[in-house]
């Protein structure tokens, strides 16, 4: 019976052979280890966020004067309106914990470099775009640091030469952020995940044209060292998903708000400023290179913006900066000193980041001081990474012929 | 070695870079504040296994209700949903009609926003979700409640003023028991401040707040007869505005517990799976 339905469709839309070409059959290098389980995680927290997102957009009200009821009426009203709004609030901070793997995994293996540039551009684009969604979502509960955070955020526009103040006013939809910057924010943070998700076809689309990278960062003969995606990766995948969901349930049931600012649990004050106006930890790093260009004086700002956006859009061109023979970093010992160097760093910047712009630390030493510091670190990386390869410091090992 | 040579050369221009443009420069601005962090407390609610104590949320819920309420509402909690903790319907009305309102109505307080702006020159924050809403959690409320100064301690500030001659070595004293900061001018400032009269705080951000101390020991007589100690009363509001924070946290834990069984059940089984079909290919 099953089989004469998918005969009929088959003949018409061929569906079991693109099952079979782009899923089933599809050939996999048999040695990837577990860091190529996050780009089937990621997927998967995507889909989380789309489901619990439109369950919430059921009861959520983008109003100035009514959003941050409508979320409390959700964690108390709504039948597991609690589990929907905790499973999206923690989805967003697992979304990035994923994605972060997912592409210090390929700046490890050398995924970026040739033929799969195409593949990586669209990773990065999915990045961007997935900073701004949860960056507008997080401005829907309308609470503090929503509001604030907003605030602060749109009002880096202001430093775009000539137009900025006029750019501001037009994103807030008036002269403070207020009611209409609320509704185009809904607006966006319902639109741009969809755009996700179709960024996330090409980038499969891509993957599928060049096949994955491995931990040997080799080429490798296809009929010899590949298995079938399924059942071998569909099964390790599952795996993967069930050992993520024991720890991303266990903070949605356990502690909810472990990642949450307690400020935004008040509602939005536009006449109150809170002490101290943090970002959610994913764009710490970023914010801290923002703040840490603070010696231009009037440029200051503008450089600061520039220097955080280019933080992420260096990755566009490391393909070309990494001029190494071999791709992955298992036969490259400098580079690998670097990338933990560079690891080490972003957490530094985001101790940075969390901390306020006018702090001392090491008994008197401003902040800033160390943000600064881990900002030339930050776009060392690259550089380095570009020097040793292009001027042959690093002799990489010998890489094997075959996995 | 050569690359390590290189690498050492570039690594020193780096070094070199890094001290010129980290440190050289002076930064945009600098800053300091008052209150220290709260002692933790045991709330038999906390962790995986804890559960509210619910003599404890109805004790609560008679000083939110007698005490706190003239001030402050509780306002995403009407009088109707504590019956989920064991108050009858008959000592919902009860209290409800204590405040001139009727069951299914929300604890708002009577007090007039603006007459509270008048005395206290600011409105009194809403407590549904004060748990939440303030880093330290429950530990802060309860240090906010139990964080006024003591008959000691007043006494203790009283003296260094009493004679009209104030002394280093009392300001010191004064300043480690009150966590006021190594600064004695700043120490001295807070003492005048508390001398006046104004309400101090330990776990104050800033110290200084405009709530007058709200409960002492003995202000309210518990229906379970429960001797109503400062402690004991704090203690209890704060269990009862957690539960106002969150009335389906229990829920969200209950069920936590058996989802995470569950997953974890079928991790091993999916991991067993792994195991099975990866053994048919040869390593
Ligand atoms: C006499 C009126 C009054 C009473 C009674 C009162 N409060 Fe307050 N409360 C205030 C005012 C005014 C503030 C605002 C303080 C400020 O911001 O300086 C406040 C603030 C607070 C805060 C917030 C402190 C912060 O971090 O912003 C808490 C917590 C609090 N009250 C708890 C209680 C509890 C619990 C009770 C009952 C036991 C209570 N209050 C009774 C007037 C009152
Ligand atoms: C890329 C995927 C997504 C990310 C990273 C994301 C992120 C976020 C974040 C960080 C919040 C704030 C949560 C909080 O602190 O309360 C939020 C809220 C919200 N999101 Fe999303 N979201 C995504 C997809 C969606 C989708 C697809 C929808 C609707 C179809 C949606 C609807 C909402 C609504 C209604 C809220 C407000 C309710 C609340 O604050 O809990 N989201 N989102």
């Amino acid at each position: 019976m099953f089989k004469s339905i998918m005969e009929w469709v088959d003949a018409r839309l061929p569906i079991s052979d693109l099952i079979k070409s782009q899923a089933t059959e599809y050939p996999t290098p048999k040695n990837l280890n577990y860091w190529w389980n996050f780009g089937s995680l990621a997927l998967f927290v995507l889909i989380i966020q789309l489901a619990t997102g439109i369950f919430l957009v059921m009861h959520y009200k983008p109003d100035a004067a009514l959003a941050f009821d409508s979320v409390e009426h959700i964690m108390r009203d709504v039948n597991w309106g609690w589990l929907l709004r905790y499973l999206h609030a923690n989805g967003a901070t697992f979304f990035f914990v994923v994605v972060y793997i997912h592409i210090l995994r390929g700046m490890y293996y050398g995924s970026y470099r040739s033929p799969r540039e195409i593949l990586w551009w669209i990773g990065i684009i999915i990045f961007f775009l997935l900073m701004g969604t949860a960056f507008m979502g997080y401005v829907l509960p309308w609470g503090q640091m929503s509001y604030w955070g907003a605030a602060v955020i749109t009002n880096l526009m202001s430093a775009v030469p000539l137009v900025g103040e006029d750019l501001v006013v037009w994103v807030w939809g008036g002269f403070a952020v207020g009611d209409p910057t609320l509704n185009r924010f809904f607006s966006l943070h319902y639109l741009l995940p969809f755009v996700v998700f179709g960024a996330v076809f090409v980038h499969l689309w891509a993957l599928h044209a060049v096949h994955s990278n491995n931990p040997d960062g080799i080429d490798i003969d296809e009929h010899k060292d590949s298995l079938p995606f399924h059942p071998y990766f569909t099964v390790k995948d599952l795996y993967g998903v069930g050992v993520f969901l024991i720890i991303y349930c266990g903070f949605v049931f356990f502690a909810p708000n472990y990642f949450a600012e307690p400020d935004n649990y008040i509602e939005a004050n536009p006449m109150q400023t809170p002490a101290h106006i943090v970002p959610e930890w994913y764009f710490l790093p970023f914010y801290a290179i923002l703040r840490s260009i603070d010696f231009l004086g009037s440029f200051s700002k503008l450089a600061g913006v520039l220097a955080m956006v280019g933080a992420i859009a260096i990755l566009f061109v490391l393909p070309w900066l990494d001029r190494s023979p071999a791709r992955s970093f298992r036969y490259r010992p400098l580079s690998r000193q670097l990338f933990w160097l560079f690891i080490i760093d972003c957490f530094i910047l985001g101790w940075v980041g969390y901390n306020p712009a006018d702090a001392t630390v090491f008994g008197g030493m401003p902040i800033v001081f160390v943000g600064r510091a881990a900002t030339l670190v930050y776009f060392g990386y690259f550089f380095l990474l570009w020097l040793i390869t292009a001027f042959d410091i690093e002799k990489p090992k010998p890489t094997p012929t075959s996995i | 070695m050569k690359s390590w040579n290189g690498l050492k050369r570039w690594g020193g221009w780096l070094a070199a870079a890094i001290t010129a443009v980290g440190l050289g420069l002076p930064p945009a601005s600098a800053l300091a504040s008052g209150g220290v962090a709260p002692p933790k407390q045991d709330w038999t609610f906390s962790g995986v296994f804890g559960r509210f104590d619910e003599a404890s949320l109805k004790r609560g819920a008679q000083v939110a209700v007698e005490v706190c309420m003239s001030c402050h509402s509780i306002k995403y909690i009407k009088f109707d949903h504590l019956r989920s903790f064991g108050f009858s319907e008959a000592e919902v009305k009860a209290m409800a009609e204590s405040q001139g309102k009727t069951k299914k109505d929300k604890m708002i307080s009577g007090m007039d926003p603006q007459a509270a702006k008048d005395s206290f020159g600011t409105i009194p924050p809403d407590l549904s979700l004060m748990t939440k809403a303030r880093k330290g959690y429950e530990d802060y409320t309860y240090g906010i409640l139990t964080g006024y100064l003591n008959d000691k301690e007043k006494e203790m500030v009283e003296k260094i003023f009493a004679d009209g001659n104030v002394l280093d070595p009392e300001i010191k004293e004064a300043a480690e028991a009150l966590h006021l900061g190594h600064d004695l001018e700043k120490a001295k400032k807070s003492l005048e401040r508390i001398h006046r009269g104004d309400n101090f705080n330990k776990y104050f951000p800033g110290n200084f707040l405009a709530m007058p101390q709200p409960i002492s020991a003995g202000q309210v007589t518990f229906a379970d007869g429960k001797e109503s100690s400062l402690e004991q009363m704090a203690k209890d509001v704060t269990s009862f505005l957690a539960w106002a924070a969150e009335p389906t946290a229990m829920e969200r834990k209950s069920a936590g517990v058996k989802v995470i069984a569950y997953l974890v059940l079928l991790t091993i089984m999916l991991y067993a799976v792994k195991r099975r079909v990866w053994s048919r290919i040869p390593h």
